[in-house]
């Protein structure tokens, strides 16, 4: 991995997961003030709710005071109740008063709750009403079958004796939609009898609490219904939808940007970094040699010296013996010499004179190996010239080359050259079949004067690295033991 | 037996006062339902009666006494001790358009159970009984055999009663309008969803109404006679529940707004299964469906007012439905109850409880007898009763 893409990486971390936790952290307030709207528009219409179902009550409660009292003073009911006079005609009289008094629902029932006269049901006489004290929610029954209405009742004494007036209005979907005066939540009745799960296209979010009686089938008895409140799902769900959607999509633009800024960050950043880091590993790598130069000069000096002051002790206390002890530390002198030249041209390998200039890496490649029947090649076409010096790159392609022939220990095997065009570089790839190389054997193979070959100077990779270093490019190893090695160079391409 | 045409018992006339006879003039009656002249010359309610009796005419009709009046036919002869009964066409008997009535007019498609029509000569009608009657067959003075003919160009049917429609072609007119040779009008003014008070105190000369409260309004009213006519309509219950009704309120009279009774007795409809008239001959009804309805024909208040009532007593539901939507469904049984309007006195048995009452079996239970009230002007016009009920203008 790159020095480049682990900035990207980094940076994109660093700007990415403060992204998302401020988003994430956006969206949940949005959430909780979205809810917290909500459960007050809630609250705010069960409020009105509450107040006009007071306000209808008081309504409501105003005609029955008027028909009380039409009641009290009306003949026809005195004779009826009073002197057991014919009720035929007083059969109507709750019938005329409902359609005077604006209702949907009227009875006048005697102290036994029995209907002496029915607006609503004329026929309902002689049957036992509702028992309503308070504003009641009352299923009632009609020739023409059951309603619902809201009623309340009011008492008058006549003769002595006690009756009752209920009366209301009827709760239909017309009334329930005058109650429902927010568009984006309905109103709906739950009754006693209904399942919970009766609508599940609507969500219950508030309801108001209300006396039921159902009085189809005779008095009833008292239960509680309720008005509810409910939100459609799908309108719920589509919010919802909509929030993630567009939450996703400012996330997403807000990585992109993010990814955009850290890529080019990171490459603002890498390209100086990483010339410096090449310029360290440079002096490094110099400064290495020059203590190893020291070490070595001193290695190759310290036999010299002694064999200096060996004969120069000889000459000085023994002159006839200069020229045997000379004879028998020649060799010594020698070899000291030989290791010094020796060393002295290794080191000359190390510090090439290289002249930068159009270069085709093919043709390179293929005067390198010239027609050697151990390197097969796959050299791509049309490859664009690298700007690099030939010689050094045809040091590289031997080095690498008579590495991977060295790896195949006189096996059988294969080394391949192949060469491809990337989008800035060109990329050479020397690969053999030969035994790899470990991890700690990677972790060395580009120090210097380490070798794993018996004989051999431990500075042909260091050396590669060196001049792909000096001719801008990178190298990788791509190895597994007992399988082979990849060794691949990218070099800018011109 | 033969005889002439007595003139309309005094008992039968509409007591009106005297009236002044002038060489023309009009008459204004009120009706509070609708006329489908589809139906003629069947009436199917009130309304329908008045006019169509005005229209066309049958061989001979009843009085309220119960005796036979001349129509079509002026004379009569029985033979075969009751089986055979011969009736003499009046020989200025004709329709409308001038063609003379023959007995080919009267007998054409026409016949029921226990009886056979045939034309012996022009102007001669013989009616041949299963079973010998000494009176004369009330057959002969049902609607069904009012003689008619259709016409191109209008949607009445034509009739050879006095009087011949000259303006209504349409059943949604508003008026209907009918001449006699003599120049005499007839205006029949529907109210149509209105307040029947105002055709009386738009100046009708007859209204014949259900309503009590009508009723007491006409009685306050200096110019008008309110007269009680025979009980002439039977309220019956029909469930295929065999046993399970049981309406011992004993105050069903209360529950409607129409003068009402408890039923008497005489009920034509209880001796009809068996008869051949398709009465409850099916052995079981259709089976029922639904919620617990009673259904009643929507424009009947009294039907309305009754279903209302059984259906409080016994936690069902009211519905009502068109005249003909009423028949289809009780034919097709499938409902709890229906409440059914029957005539008290009928001159063919059969033909109304084909038309009225199911094939299949069921209980019938008699709920209510109605009747209704003449409202007519004092001394415009001389009004009878015939034995249905049906009041018409005095021959």
């Amino acid at each position: 991995m790159t020095f480049r893409t682990r900035l990207l990486i980094s940076f994109g971390v660093v700007v990415l997961v403060p992204l998302l936790v401020f988003g994430l952290g956006i969206r949940s307030e949005m959430s909780r003030r979205v809810a917290g709207e909500d459960t007050r528009r809630v609250t705010a219409l069960v409020n009105v709710i509450s107040a006009d179902i007071a306000r209808e009550n008081d309504r409501i409660a105003a005609r029955l005071a008027a028909l009380r009292r039409s009641l009290v003073d009306d003949i026809d009911f005195r004779n009826v109740v009073v002197r057991g006079a014919d009720r035929t005609n007083f059969l109507d009289y709750a019938g005329n008063a409902m359609r005077v008094a604006g209702l949907d629902f009227l009875q006048i029932q005697d102290d036994e709750g029995r209907v002496l006269s029915s607006g609503h049901f004329r026929n309902e006489y002689d049957r036992l009403g509702p028992a309503v004290s308070g504003t009641t929610l009352v299923r009632a029954a009609a020739a023409e079958g059951p309603f619902l209405a809201l009623v309340t009742s009011d008492s008058l004494t006549v003769g002595g004796r006690r009756f009752r007036v209920v009366g209301g209005t009827a709760v239909d979907s017309q009334f329930l939609a005058r109650l429902a005066r927010d568009p984006e939540l309905g109103v709906g009745l739950r009754l006693p009898s209904d399942s919970a799960t009766a609508d599940s296209g609507k969500l219950v979010v508030g309801q108001l609490t209300l006396p039921y009686i159902d009085a189809v089938d005779g008095p009833g008895r008292v239960e509680q219904a309720h008005i509810v409140v409910t939100r459609s799902s799908a309108l719920l769900a589509a919010l919802q939808h909509n929030v993630n959607l567009w939450f996703g999509a400012a996330v997403l633009v807000a990585a992109l940007a993010a990814l955009l800024l850290a890529g080019w960050l990171s490459t603002r950043i890498s390209t100086p970094v990483e010339a410096g880091f090449r310029e360290m590993e440079r002096r490094v790598a110099i400064g290495d040699l020059a203590r190893q130069v020291n070490h070595d000069v001193k290695n190759g000096l310290a036999p010299l010296r002694n064999v200096f002051r060996h004969l120069t002790q000889v000459a000085r206390e023994t002159p006839d013996e200069l020229p045997q002890v000379f004879k028998e530390r020649q060799g010594t002198v020698e070899s000291s010499i030989n290791y010094l030249e020796t060393l002295a041209a290794n080191y000359a390998k190390l510090s090439p004179q290289s002249e930068r200039k159009a270069t085709d890496v093919n043709a390179v490649v293929r005067e390198t190996i010239q027609g050697s029947p151990s390197v097969r090649t796959k050299l791509a076409e049309g490859l664009r010239p690298v700007s690099a010096d030939a010689l050094v790159l045809r040091r590289i392609i031997e080095n690498l080359v008579s590495n991977a022939l060295d790896s195949l220990d006189g096996k059988n095997g294969a080394v391949t050259i192949a060469t491809e065009q990337a989008k800035h570089v060109v990329r050479v790839a020397v690969s053999d079949t030969g035994r790899g190389m470990t991890k700690a054997e990677l972790d060395r193979a580009f120090d210097d004067f380490y070798t794993t070959k018996p004989g051999g100077t431990g500075l042909g990779l260091s050396i590669v690295r060196r001049l792909v270093l000096d001719s801008n490019g990178s190298l990788k190893v791509e190895t597994k033991p007992g399988e082979g090695s990849t060794f691949i160079i990218e070099i800018p391409a011109q | 037996m033969g005889g002439a045409a007595p003139a309309p018992e005094e008992s039968c006339l509409l007591p009106t006062g005297a009236v002044s006879t002038t060489a023309s003039h009009t008459i204004t009656i009120g009706l509070t339902e609708p006329v489908d002249p589809r139906h003629a010359p069947i009436a199917t309610n009130d309304a329908e009666r008045i006019v169509f009796r005005h229209l066309y005419e049958t061989p001979i009709r009843f009085d309220c006494d119960g005796h036979a009046v001349p129509e079509l036919a002026d004379k009569w002869t029985k033979d075969d001790d009751g089986r055979r009964w011969t009736f003499q066409l009046r020989d200025d008997a004709q329709f409308w358009d001038g063609a003379p009535v023959t007995a080919q007019d009267v007998v054409f498609g026409k016949g029921g159970l226990g009886y056979t029509l045939g034309a012996l000569e022009t102007h001669v009608v013989t009616v041949m009984l299963a079973k010998p009657k000494d009176e004369v067959p009330s057959v002969l003075g049902d609607p069904g055999l009012a003689v008619t003919k259709p016409a191109p160009d209008s949607s009445w049917p034509i009739g050879t009663g006095p009087y011949w429609v000259t303006n209504a072609t349409t059943t949604t007119q508003q008026e209907i309008r009918a001449h006699s040779t003599r120049g005499d009008t007839l205006v029949f003014k529907l109210v149509s969803g209105g307040d029947a008070r105002d055709l009386l105190d738009g100046g009708v000369d007859l209204l014949v109404t259900r309503d009590r409260a009508l009723r007491d309004y006409a009685a306050t009213l200096p110019n008008h006679t309110v007269t009680a006519l025979p009980w002439d309509r039977t309220y019956i219950y029909v469930t295929a529940e065999a046993g399970s009704t049981r309406f011992d309120g004993g105050s069903l009279e209360q529950s409607v707004r129409a003068e009402a009774r408890r039923p008497e007795g005489g009920f034509w409809w209880l001796d009809l299964r068996g008869s051949g008239c398709g009465v409850g001959q099916s052995m079981s009804p259709p089976p029922q469906s639904g919620q617990h309805r009673i259904l009643y024909v929507r424009s009947d208040p009294t039907a309305r007012e009754l279903a209302g009532r059984l259906a409080a007593l016994t936690h069902a539901v009211a519905t009502g439905r068109d005249a003909d939507d009423f028949s289809s469904a009780l034919a097709a049984g499938k409902d709890w109850g229906y409440v059914v309007a029957l005539p008290r006195v009928t001159s063919d048995p059969c033909r109304v409880a084909k038309a009225s009452l199911p094939a299949w079996a069921a209980t019938f239970t008699a709920l209510l007898d109605t009747r209704a009230t003449a409202i007519a002007r004092r001394g415009v016009a001389r009004w009878t009763v015939d034995q249905d009920g049906t009041v018409h203008l005095a021959p």
